[in-house]
């Protein structure tokens, strides 16, 4: 209950400044911007600009404002004093901390709240007008991994995991899926994607003429068509529903006509989707990971505060926000001065001693890194545009497996913040 | 029950600099008793430790050494604090509020239920003359103003301990005289009241007894009646004598081994009490 009155005390207090309105219409105005922003020319790249500018840009806009708000609430209030009157009343320390961290809780849920539905009825809106190719990306596709892949024939050579075929029906790469059908449901379509390397003897060509075979697993019924495939570009193709429905398992097979080009493979590299039309649920799903993030960042910035001083605590938030964007660059530190150092593959004459300083160096930090990756939170989990850009959607397991990331790094956050915070003196 | 509302054995505060090192000694080896419905008054310099003193009652800051007890309970216990009403040396209210709004908050911290809350928030208010102000944010208020709405929210709970930290700095002399009524009514409703102040007017007319604190050293302890009084002490009160009368006076009293203190035109006693002790240091 006391939670509760001091959530509700915190909400009305962030609510109460204006730096929440000043980012508030700086978000929308963005919003409304984003569809007349310079895109590249493909066709879905209007509503995908809408998408990234939302997750990306607004999004980092409410981040902050929050930070802002939240690594400051209680540092403010020590400083002000205004805390004598709230811990000489029968109120627990912790209870300050949790109250705090559900009343910004709250205040990012309805920042969340409000700017999606602006987003997501804006991109419905713009979406309305557009041609149906450019709506590509308003769906959402259940992803089936390849159960089987081989060669048949032979293959002319495998190079860091990818193997590369010759054209001329030397060698017919092979891949098999199955169990497509768990729930039979006509709203369902399937489309398949092909993300091959291609390469060819015959000079510089944009695409090569590829043969590809999409049948049932068991009667053989579908058909083989010649398509072209372009480099550095995924291809992505209907499937007609007959041929998935019979047995629910497809087979496919791909081949380069040209005996002078090669396409290069792997199991992942052809990917079987069903479609279906939730693109609005998809998208619900993706906020609400976002709003865990945001709980994760405030629980965080709320840990902070309660025992830096405000410019700190905003400045240590911020540090934190980042690193857990660049996990991966800090684990790979050391490595890059290791590379720097022994280049692999450089020309020699770049080739230089080891300096003995920097090895030095490298030995000192590398534990220490990995430890702080370790501890810093994985922002990373919560990237859900990865999924929304391809329209993609978002596995449950993945929202649980956020939740219960987020619910466990954030008990140990308010553990730690609860001790600091009842250790703490108020002078 | 308790018979003692705040209970100080050996309070010792010392404060620490930046590295941790101990360097203020702001209060040493405080042990005292308040009984129940006494109205105490803790005097002293500034700088004598009174605030600190009620910031470690209150867990604010945690002693050196020492424990206290508050209505018979540790004063660690969160439980107590329901029956406790504080106000602090300044005040420190939240600005975007109005007097409403903030009295709403805390008597919520309380726990006091919906209607009781609203009724006690209209009366607190009338009761500190803030009714036309009432929804006015107090950003835009006076310190005076402030302090009226501070001492507001510090008896919302109907305290049976109020502890006031120089409950009349920045009010009128009006003001002044309301606290000193409301303090005496407080002694009528039987609650105990720990007054901190260096306004020896304060005190006077109010406190049952007082303690004195010098550099954090408590000097003297008593009733107000009994400091007054010194038994081994007699004042003559004359008017009208000569020059030479007063020098046969103390000639006469001389011879009969009497010590002359001091000769001079009397002053309001309370005052010299304190100022002859805080001198004698
Ligand atoms: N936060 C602090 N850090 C270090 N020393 C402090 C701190 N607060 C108070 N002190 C020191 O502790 C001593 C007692 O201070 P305290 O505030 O208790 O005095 P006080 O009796 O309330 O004075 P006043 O009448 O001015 O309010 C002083 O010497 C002061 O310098
Ligand atoms: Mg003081």
């Amino acid at each position: 209950m006391v939670i509760f009155i001091i959530a509700h005390h915190t909400f009305r207090e962030a609510i109460r400044k204006k730096i929440l309105y000043v980012l508030m219409g700086l978000g929308i105005l963005i919003i409304i911007a984003a569809p007349f922003f310079p895109t590249i020319d493909e066709p879905d790249a209007r509503v995908k600009m809408m998408l990234v500018v939302f997750f990306q840009v607004v999004m980092l806009l409410c981040v902050v404002g929050v930070i802002l708000l939240s690594a400051t609430s209680l540092p403010y209030e020590i400083e002000d004093r205004t805390i004598y009157g709230v811990l000489s009343k029968p109120v627990s320390r912790l209870k300050i901390v949790i109250g705090k961290i559900i009343g910004f809780a709250l205040l990012s849920a309805l920042i969340i709240v409000i700017l999606s539905l602006l987003n997501v009825a804006y991109i419905k809106q713009i979406a309305s007008g557009l041609p149906e190719s450019c709506r590509g990306v308003l769906k959402a596709r259940d992803e089936f991994k390849a159960l089987r892949f081989y060669i048949q024939g032979k293959s002319h050579h495998t190079s860091e995991g990818i193997v590369w075929i010759k054209g001329g029906r030397d060698g017919v790469a092979f891949w098999s899926f199955s169990d497509l059908c768990k729930t039979p449901n006509n709203k369902t379509s399937f489309e398949v994607e092909f993300d091959l390397k291609v390469e060819s003897g015959r000079g510089f060509v944009g695409s090569i003429p590829v043969v590809v075979g999409i049948e049932d697993a068991f009667q053989g019924l579908g058909k083989t068509e010649v398509l072209s495939l372009m480099v550095d570009e995924p291809l992505t193709l209907k499937i007609d529903p007959e041929v998935v429905q019979k047995s629910g398992s497809v087979n496919i097979t791909v081949f380069p006509i040209h005996e002078a080009d090669y396409i290069g493979v792997t199991q992942k590299d052809v990917r079987l989707f069903s479609v279906q039309k939730g693109f609005i649920y998809n998208y619900a799903k993706a906020i609400v990971i976002t709003f865990l993030k945001f709980l994760l960042i405030v629980i965080i910035a709320v840990m902070g505060s309660t025992y830096l001083s405000a410019p700190v605590s905003i400045a240590a938030a911020f540090v934190v926000f980042l690193c857990g964007h660049i996990l991966d660059f800090i684990k790979d530190f050391s490595l890059l001065i290791h590379r720097y150092d022994v280049p692999g593959h450089a020309l020699p004459t770049v080739l230089r001693k080891p300096s003995i300083l920097l090895i030095y160096v490298d030995y000192i930090i590398k534990k220490p890194l990995e430890w702080f990756s370790v501890i810093m939170p994985d922002f990373k989990r919560f990237d859900t545009l990865k999924f929304l850009l391809k329209g993609i959607n978002i596995p449950l397991e993945t929202i649980g497996a956020v939740f219960a990331y987020t619910t466990i790094y954030a008990g140990i956050c308010i553990f730690i913040s609860s001790i600091i915070f009842k250790k703490r003196e108020f002078l | 029950m308790d018979k003692y509302a705040v209970k100080i054995e050996g309070l010792t505060k010392v404060y620490k600099d930046f590295w941790r090192r101990k360097k203020i000694p702001a209060l040493t080896n405080l042990s005292l008793n308040i009984e129940r419905g006494e109205i105490f008054g803790l005097l002293g310099p500034n700088g004598s430790g009174k605030t600190t003193t009620i910031k470690l009652l209150l867990g604010l800051l945690f002693p050196t050494s020492g424990k206290s007890w508050l209505l018979g309970c540790p004063s660690s216990d969160l439980k107590i604090k329901s029956k406790i009403g504080f106000l602090p040396e300044e005040t420190y209210l939240y600005k975007f509020l109005n007097a409403e709004e903030i009295l709403d908050f805390y008597g919520k911290l309380f726990d006091i239920q919906r209607k009781e809350r609203k009724s006690r928030i209209d009366r607190l208010i009338r009761d500190v003359g803030l009714e036309p102000y009432r929804k006015r944010p107090l950003s835009q208020y006076s310190k005076g103003m402030l302090r009226r709405i501070g001492l507001a929210q510090a008896i919302i709970n109907d305290p049976d301990l109020v502890i006031l930290d120089e409950p009349t700095s920045g009010l009128d002399p009006i003001g002044s005289r309301e606290i000193k009524d409301l303090i005496l009514e407080f002694k009528r409703q039987g609650k105990t009241v720990l007054l901190c102040t260096h306004l020896l007017a304060d005190v006077q007319n109010v406190c049952d007894r007082i303690a004195i604190l010098d550099k954090g050293v408590l000097q003297v302890i008593g009733s107000v009646k009994e400091l007054l009084s010194q038994k081994d002490v007699i004042e003559f009160l004359v008017r009208n004598l000569s020059e030479d009368d007063v020098q046969a006076v103390e000639s006469f009293i001389k011879n009969r081994d009497g010590d002359v203190l001091s000769i001079g035109h009397p002053s309001s006693t309370l005052e010299d009490i304190f100022i002859n002790i805080i001198r004698k240091n």
